[in-house]
């Protein structure tokens, strides 16, 4: 899962980033309302958490933004305006929750989640194919009833492709949502996740489509 | 004691009536005496005649004695006791009106040289109880030495003085009364500007209006203008003080954010007791925030908002802040219902109930608004579970959280009674038919 967080308080961004890195999520940070308009513009993400009171270009305008350039990711709004006329602006502008400050870490974690989930089309929490089950609100995997455990890097591959089971997911748009913005990616490391993923839950399950990408498949099609 | 009026209007008026009162007495006096002297000066014009005509017809008989030669007591003068009478006196002998009879007229002695003035004039106590006015001459006939006194009732003069006098006295007070009467209108007129300056700072405290009108009388429009710069530094300092809250309550969120992330790494909070201390903390800068906003609506607003569309926004966001409910919303708002609140203290009442309601509710909610008389109230209810009456009260009670782990029943409810009460309207809880909760909420409608 791939999140870009705008938040111009750096310590409470680094914070942020450090617990969700923790939670197997990629990470960009933009201090500003310019730099995020233009990561979300330009970048792929699963989701945003993005602060209202920013510096350069304010928050609800960086949304209008996104939304107006057709980006449709989930915005999360986090901000410490917990005024209802807020909310309601903020909702407007396109945004699909609304957190205010303080706040429990692990609820923008679970809220997060739930937004990914719910923009992949899956109304229930629990996503199943073939054997293979992924509680998408814990996080967690389980293949033939039993956890399944996986580093951070196949985490995220396989949660990628589960969102999307039955659908072919670009080799990029993999590589994107899996390694942070400014990482060096070395073109074979897909392929070598992958076939860790392949030796834990089954060669079958996932199927590579030449020159587009991979596909989680209960193989009955 | 103070002997002054402490109503401005009251010194205006004592001031006025003393002086219209000392102004007519003094034109009561001045015309009496001029009537007086009039009056008097006719008497003495008849008593000097009658002094000449008794002069002239003074002769010396051969035995030396003075004696009237002609008949000279013509009416008044033949008449006796009516006071008016003569005498003539050579020292010797006297020669007395009919009308006096046998009487003897005590008037003063002729003085040494009285005869230079051949009359002299002055009251006496005359005969008896009258008091008389008298005129004196004094002639040389012969070898005598003659004074001669008239005399002429006092009455004479006072009873046409009082006949005169009484209507101009009468004539005098009407116009004192008249006068009165004007100036309590005038008066009145005169301070209907403060009155309306009154009327027009209550408005202002009231917030019925943001300033006062410009359009004043000379006098006051300078304390006017003085007024407005107060109001509007008031205001602004208001403002300036809100925000200063606001910013200040937004300025400790973020580290309070980074507090309760930086809580949560690596099991550092494992009993949550400090998770506990960020959100008391939480909770009281909400709670003063909302206050302080709250304060500030004692400030000049003639807000209005239209109910419906904020309404319609609030209900259009209610899937997006609780996912995955499917919720039936009826709204029956007529579109041209405004209520006098700021939009942001509406959306803050209507927000926090509104979302109770659909937290609550299993499938439907509904929300109407229909104006009775000056308020329009808004009914917000839902199918959920419902309070019961005892809990109520506990509801409206800032600082209780009837379900802790629902926020929301929290200080959401007591701030938007709050809120409700300072506009002059106000927030019941009650059972809706739908099963659940019924909150009536009223606020002013505007006009």
């Amino acid at each position: 899962m791939r999140v870009l967080l705008v938040e111009d308080d750096r310590e409470l961004a680094r914070r942020i980033a450090e617990f969700l890195r923790s939670e197997r999520c990629v990470v960009d940070i933009a201090g500003n309302g310019e730099d995020g308009q233009h990561l979300g513009e330009t970048e792929c993400y699963d989701a945003a958490v993005l602060d209202l009171g920013l510096p350069k270009v304010q928050g609800a305008d960086v949304l209008r933004a996104w939304r107006a350039e057709g980006r449709n990711f989930p915005v999360l709004i986090l901000t410490a305006r917990d005024g209802w006329s807020e909310k309601v602006e903020g909702f407007k502008a396109g945004a699909d929750d609304y957190l205010t400050k303080p706040f429990r870490v692990e609820e923008l974690v679970m809220r997060l989640r739930a937004l990914v989930r719910r923009a992949a089309g899956h109304a229930d929490a629990h996503i199943v194919c073939g054997p293979l089950g992924f509680d998408a609100q814990l996080g967690t995997f389980e293949l033939d009833g039993l956890p399944l455990r996986l580093t951070a890097l196949e985490w995220r591959v396989l949660s990628c492709l589960t969102f999307r089971k039955e659908i072919v997911v670009d080799r990029i748009e993999l590589i994107e949502r899996v390694y942070e913005g400014d990482a060096e990616v070395d073109s074979n490391s897909l392929e070598v996740i992958v076939a860790r993923i392949r030796r834990k839950i089954g060669r079958a399950m996932i199927e590579t489509v030449r020159g587009r990408g991979y596909r989680l498949t209960a193989g009955k099609t | 004691m103070r002997l002054t009026p402490a109503s401005l209007g009251g010194r205006l008026f004592l001031v006025a009536a003393i002086l219209i009162v000392a102004a007519l007495i003094g034109a009561g006096s001045v015309t009496g005496l001029i009537l007086y002297r009039f009056i008097q000066g006719q008497v003495d014009q008849r008593l000097d005649t009658q002094i000449a005509a008794v002069s002239s017809a003074l002769s010396v008989t051969l035995d030396n004695h003075l004696s009237l030669n002609a008949q000279i007591e013509g009416p008044p003068f033949d008449r006796p006791g009516t006071g008016w009478y003569f005498e003539v006196f050579d020292g010797e002998s006297r020669i007395r009106s009919a009308s006096l009879g046998a009487a003897e007229l005590h008037v003063p002695g002729p003085w040494p040289f009285e005869w230079l003035t051949r009359s002299a004039a002055g009251d006496s106590p005359g005969i008896g109880h009258q008091s008389l006015h008298f005129r004196t001459g004094s002639e040389i006939v012969g070898d005598h030495i003659v004074t001669i006194v008239a005399t002429a009732p006092r009455s004479a003069i006072w009873r046409p003085l009082f006949e005169a006098l009484s209507p101009v006295l009468i004539a005098l007070a009407l116009a004192g009364v008249a006068l009165v009467l004007a100036m309590l209108v005038q008066v009145r007129f005169g301070l209907r500007p403060l009155q309306a300056l009154r009327t027009a700072v209550a408005e202002v405290r009231a917030g019925r209006r943001e300033r006062i009108s410009a359009n004043q009388p000379s006098e006051i429009a300078p304390l006017v203008d003085e007024l407005n710069n107060l109001i509007a530094d008031n205001a602004e300092g208001l403002a300036r003080a809100r925000r200063h809250v606001s910013n200040l309550a937004h300025g400790l969120k973020t580290p309070l954010a980074s507090l309760a992330v930086a809580l949560d790494e690596r099991g550092r909070d494992p009993a949550g007791e400090l998770h506990e201390l960020i959100d008391q903390m939480d909770r009281r800068i909400r709670h003063h925030l909302g206050r302080a906003r709250a304060a500030a609506q004692h400030g000049p607003t003639r807000a209005q908002t239209s109910l419906a569309t904020r309404v319609t926004d609030l209900v259009a966001i209610l899937p997006k802040i609780h996912p995955g409910k499917s919720l039936t919303v009826i709204t029956d708002i007529a579109p041209q219902i405004a209520v006098a609140c700021e939009a942001q203290d509406l959306d803050e009442m209507l927000g926090n109930l509104v979302d109770n309601a659909a937290k609550w509710a299993s499938k439907r909610m509904s929300v109407s608004a229909r104006i009775v008389g000056s308020e329009v109230t808004i009914v917000i209810e839902d199918d959920g579970p419902g309070l019961a009456d005892d809990k109520i009260p506990e509801a409206l009670r800032p600082g209780q959280k009837l379900d802790e782990s629902a926020p929301g029943y929290g200080f959401g409810l007591p701030l938007t009674r709050e809120l409700a009460e300072l506009y002059g309207g106000g927030l019941n809880l009650g059972r809706s038919d739908l099963g659940g909760v019924k909150a009536t909420l009223m606020l002013p409608v505007a006009c």
